[in-house]
């Protein structure tokens, strides 16, 4: 029960984050835009402005929280409850700004697998949400988590998909997998792009499940 | 609500108020909610909570006399109790004992150590040296902080409930009547972050009570009170201790002094 709370209560603290959310629905439509002549460029652009948007709200949401999880600990709620509940509700938001998105990509360009394109942006999002909460539990200020995603975010954008830096970076198979939907080529791609996905998510999820395991720890005192 | 008096008798009756008392209280009370055609639920809040309160006002002997309570189990027990940070020790040898039904409280200059010892009470602090004996159920209110700024007080008491195993609607009505003993009632829609700073507090102090913990750990939790709202508080606090709870309070007051029965001076810095 504590999680779904947790995730209820965590989508509406987003929702009334109004200016927050008006910037990170807009962020994607920039990466789209100024692509948006080049089919290929533009989606796998907006897949990653989705992740970056949603990392960064995710951030927010985890920095909000630091001041009520211990007390909320005290109260008997499990670490696997608020970071699954919040991990719920950035996830669910995140596959939200996706669905919009790939509904106009596929308007708006000819694209040859418009699924794949909607799922590239699934799975961006859906990294996303524990790629955030993990730098988010790492970095403890908001200031330095923010810039933490933009330098990540930044390298992903410029490394070259083919080398190793951009292949240890969390959103290659949203490149990967983009890559084979709009432009072509072997399906391999795909099943590379889905595994490394969901290495990341096991990772990031398993990672901030250790943090905060970590820094919500209660000493267990015998009774009286 | 409609089986309110009868949760409401029910619980008397486990309080161990005897069977034809209950009955009349329980018809008092009706009468009382009838008269001012409000469900009773609505003007005393949930049953088990109000029968509670009720015992506890009825067992206050009336006077001017500081009353006196009989002492029930250990609830708390710190023994040499120490705590380092780098090569500064804060805390040495701390010993405390506070039975239910006792108000501790824990003094000393700033920076000594007061917030650190309290949240090695509460087990969110490890400490270095001694030993720690606790009841199960604790309640810790912070100095500041412990709230999410975007959320409601309802929201606040439905995620506090959440984590403490309680659905929604009773945790946001036993909320609100933990409240409405402070002298507040949330309003609707009102953020956390929008209230101020004393409201805030005493959204903390519910926060703390609301799953019904059997020590309370509270860290200066008056501040912003005013005058009347600070009389309330400990008012309260000497509620919980007649119902048989542990209340350990740092403070800085030392007029709080008359109303505890164990000091503890942590000392200079």
């Amino acid at each position: 029960m504590t999680a779904l709370v947790v995730a209820g209560l965590s989508a509406r603290e987003v929702s009334r984050r109004r200016t927050a959310v008006l910037l990170v629905i807009a962020l994607p439509l920039w990466f789209y835009l100024v692509r948006r002549d080049q089919t290929g460029q533009s989606i796998r652009m907006l897949a990653l402005g989705i992740g970056w948007a949603i990392s960064t709200l995710t951030l927010f949401v985890v920095n909000a929280s630091r001041g009520v999880d211990p007390r909320l600990r005290l109260s008997g709620a499990s670490v696997t409850g608020l970071v699954g509940g919040r991990l719920l509700a950035m996830s669910g938001t995140g596959a939200l700004l996706a669905l919009g998105y790939a509904l106009l990509a596929g308007l708006d360009q000819d694209v040859p697998h418009p699924v794949l394109a909607g799922l590239i942006m699934l799975i961006s999002a859906l990294i996303a949400a524990p790629f955030g909460s993990l730098v988010g539990s790492l970095l403890p200020r908001e200031l330095e988590g923010a810039l933490a995603l933009l330098s990540v975010c930044a390298v992903q954008m410029l490394a070259d998909p083919a080398g190793l830096t951009a292949k240890l970076m969390p959103f290659w198979s949203v490149r990967e997998i983009g890559t084979y939907a709009v432009d072509g080529g072997d399906i391999s791609m795909l099943w590379h792009g889905l595994a490394h996905a969901a290495l990341v998510w096991l990772l990031c999820a398993a990672g901030t499940l250790a943090v905060f395991s970590h820094r919500l720890r209660l000493a267990h005192y015998p009774e009286p | 609500m409609s089986d309110w008096p009868d949760r409401f008798h029910a619980e008397l009756v486990r309080l161990g108020v005897p069977g034809p008392r209950a009955r009349r209280l329980t018809e008092d009370t009706a009468a009382q909610a009838a008269e001012t055609t409000t469900d009773p639920a609505g003007l005393f809040g949930p049953a088990h909570l109000y029968a509670r309160h009720l015992v506890t006002e009825l067992a206050a002997p009336v006077g001017a006399t500081p009353p006196r309570y009989a002492s029930g189990p250990v609830l708390l027990t710190l023994a040499g109790v120490g705590k380092r940070y780098r090569r500064r020790t804060v805390l040495s040898g701390v010993d405390l004992t506070v039975r239910g039904g006792e108000v501790a409280a824990i003094v000393g200059a700033n920076g000594c150590g007061k917030s650190t010892l309290l949240r090695i009470c509460a087990g969110l602090t490890r400490p270095d040296a001694g030993t720690v004996h606790r009841t199960r159920r604790v309640g810790y209110v912070p100095q500041d902080g412990g709230t999410a700024g975007w959320l409601t007080a309802d929201e606040h008491f439905a995620l506090f409930g959440a984590a403490a195993g309680v659905v929604p609607g009773r945790a946001r009505s036993t909320g609100a009547h933990l409240a409405a003993k402070l002298a507040w009632r949330p309003e609707p829609g009102q953020r956390a972050q929008q209230l101020s700073g004393g409201t805030r507090q005493k959204l903390n102090l519910v926060l703390g009570e609301l799953h019904s913990p059997d020590l309370l750990l509270l860290d200066e939790p008056y501040q912003g009170f005013d005058q009347g709202t600070y009389l309330d508080f400990w008012h309260q606090v000497h509620a919980w201790r007649d119902a048989g709870r542990a209340v350990v309070v740092v403070t800085h007051l030392l007029h709080d002094l008359g109303n505890v029965d164990h000091v503890l001076d942590l000392g200079e810095r």
